[in-house]
């Protein structure tokens, strides 16, 4: 039954214009980042077509390869767990915005299915959006002619990438339950802004490594310089936040009232 | 799993629902013998939509205890639906999906074979909507897809919330046509809610009136009528009981001059139900 409860999953998403609109804002990333880069190296360039390089320059960033990587680690990292909030809170959400929540929950199939389809079906859309948009964001840098390429520094860069989308995904389930709990899709995505603001609040406290929300601004250095390695208590701490969460939202699914 | 008299589809026990300090199903003890079609009667907030989301899990009962086709109901426990048909307060479908996928959603998940999707068109007459996405139906559509779903898996006992919600009144005689049958021939058990009387009147076996959250009369459509003439002989003024009449010769007008190959059928039927209407009413 997971299975045929996974296919209908797939085809909701297909079909769910949200799918297609956080493709749509990935993808843009990197040609914001693109487009820095380009203001940085031409600032002439720039200002003759009315675009404002001084900020740019004032960042004091450098048209290369280390810095492309660099924002494009905080652009997945911090975008990408806003945007993967929206993907999940859609996912669960919707079914109580569409008022379709009463007609799943009442079919013959385990109610825990929907929620393991629902984070599974999240999880690999949410990788197919990180594989696609980095394929975009190479062949970019490439067009572009960044210098300081490295094989070296791509598989650290990409790596950086992958495991900042892979911590974020570990929060997910907490979002589902905040959009199970409250029967909709405004409140978990307020709350991953709350807790946004809050994780890089605490980014700069010596509690960040413990704090779930503080992890990821940790390791793509948003909040300070990035670590090289997490410690075994974030690890921990990520583990028991995927566990709680997905526990939270079966038994909320399971036997909470489910009424819209 | 507790088995109950195994003529009877739908039992409640002792059912209350609580809100905080508003009780939405006080002590209701109902009894829906299998093969027949039971009316739930009441007011708007009475407790209809409450009872119904109790006997399909959605809820959990503040007491009492809901048997389903001999399977009491637990939370989370949801073996039994595969069972069950229903349609819940209103209308609703993924509106990003054709009629076709919403109804394959419903066949996948139940385990029903392929061809279910297409009879189910066929059967709610959707053929002509099937390509086109649930969210650009109108409202009697809408309501046709959530009855086709509910009747895809070819279920032993329909439960259904105001069914008759949105339907032009050829469809209403249509569905109650297809209700009937369905009890007639296949022996399904209908639940139906309604706050629609003559809706009730004409299609319920038994009916029950639920006020407050409690079931304050039970009986017989025959029995019910008995008591309703009764009552009316001293309550109407004869304009009332004309106007009453009209509202039934107008119905039946408007069904035969807009009928067509669809609802030919439907206004002839309209004529046969009309008539019996009409002499529980007069």
């Amino acid at each position: 039954m997971f299975g045929q409860v996974l296919a209908t999953e797939f085809t909701k998403l297909h079909r769910a214009k949200a799918t297609w609109a956080t493709l749509a804002v990935l993808a843009m990333m990197p040609l914001g980042i693109a487009l820095f880069m380009w203001i940085v190296r031409e600032p002439g360039r720039a200002a003759q077509l009315g675009l404002v390089g001084t900020k740019a320059s004032l960042a004091g960033l450098e048209a290369t390869w280390p810095e492309y990587f660099y924002m494009l680690t905080l652009v997945f990292g911090i975008g990408g767990m806003l945007l993967l909030a929206f993907i999940v809170a859609n996912l669960f959400g919707r079914e109580y915005g569409d008022a379709t929540a009463k007609n799943m929950l009442a079919l013959p199939v385990a109610r825990h299915w929907f929620a393991v389809a629902k984070l599974a079906v999240a999880a690999v859309w949410w990788m197919a959006l990180i594989v696609l948009v980095l394929l975009e964001a190479m062949a970019i840098g490439f067009a572009m002619g960044l210098p300081g390429f490295s094989a070296e520094l791509a598989a650290t860069g990409l790596t950086n990438v992958l495991l900042a989308a892979s911590i974020s995904f570990l929060l997910a389930p907490v979002v589902a339950w905040i959009a199970v709990l409250s029967r909709g899709e405004v409140a978990p995505i307020a709350f991953s802004l709350v807790m946004l603001a809050l994780g890089n609040l605490f980014g700069r406290t010596g509690w960040a490594e413990w704090f779930p929300y503080s992890i990821v601004p940790l390791l793509i250095g948003m909040v300070a310089d990035p670590v090289d390695t997490l410690t075994a208590g974030s690890y921990v701490v990520l583990a028991g936040t995927f566990t709680a969460g997905t526990i939270a939202t079966i038994l909320q699914l399971r036997f909470a009232d489910n009424a819209q | 799993m507790e088995e109950t008299h195994p003529a009877t589809a739908v039992s409640t026990r002792a059912l209350v629902k609580r809100y905080r300090d508003v009780t939405a199903v006080d002590s209701l003890n109902l009894d829906v013998r299998r093969g027949e079609i039971y009316g739930f009667l009441g007011r708007n907030g009475a407790g209809k939509t409450t009872t119904i989301r109790m006997l399909l899990g959605l809820i959990r009962p503040s007491g009492g205890e809901v048997t389903v086709l001999g399977r009491r109901i637990i939370p989370g426990e949801t073996s039994v639906f595969s069972r069950v048909g229903f349609l819940v307060e209103t209308a609703t479908a993924y509106p990003n999906l054709t009629v076709r996928e919403n109804l394959d959603i419903q066949r996948r998940l139940t385990g029903s074979p392929p061809g279910s999707v297409e009879d189910s068109i066929t059967l709610l007459r959707l053929g002509p909507c099937a390509g086109r996405r649930a969210g650009q139906l109108s409202l009697g559509n809408k309501q046709r897809l959530s009855l086709a779903r509910a009747l895809l898996h070819s279920p032993e006992l329909l439960v259904l919330d105001e069914p008759a919600n949105g339907l032009d009144p050829a469809g209403i005689v249509e569905i109650r046509e297809l209700l009937r049958s369905l009890a007639d021939k296949r022996g399904v058990t209908v639940f139906m809610s309604s706050h629609i009387l003559a809706e009730v009147a004409h299609l319920a076996d038994r009916i029950g009136i639920i006020h407050n959250g409690r079931l304050i009369e039970e009986s017989s459509r025959d029995d019910l009528a008995a008591k309703a003439r009764s009552f009316a002989a001293d309550a109407y003024t004869p304009e009332e009981r004309e106007q009453a009449l009209l509202t039934l010769d107008l119905e039946r007008y408007f069904l035969a001059r807009t009928g067509d190959a669809a609802t030919g059928e439907a206004a002839a039927g309209a004529a046969a139900t009309g008539t019996a209407a009409k002499g529980s009413v007069a």
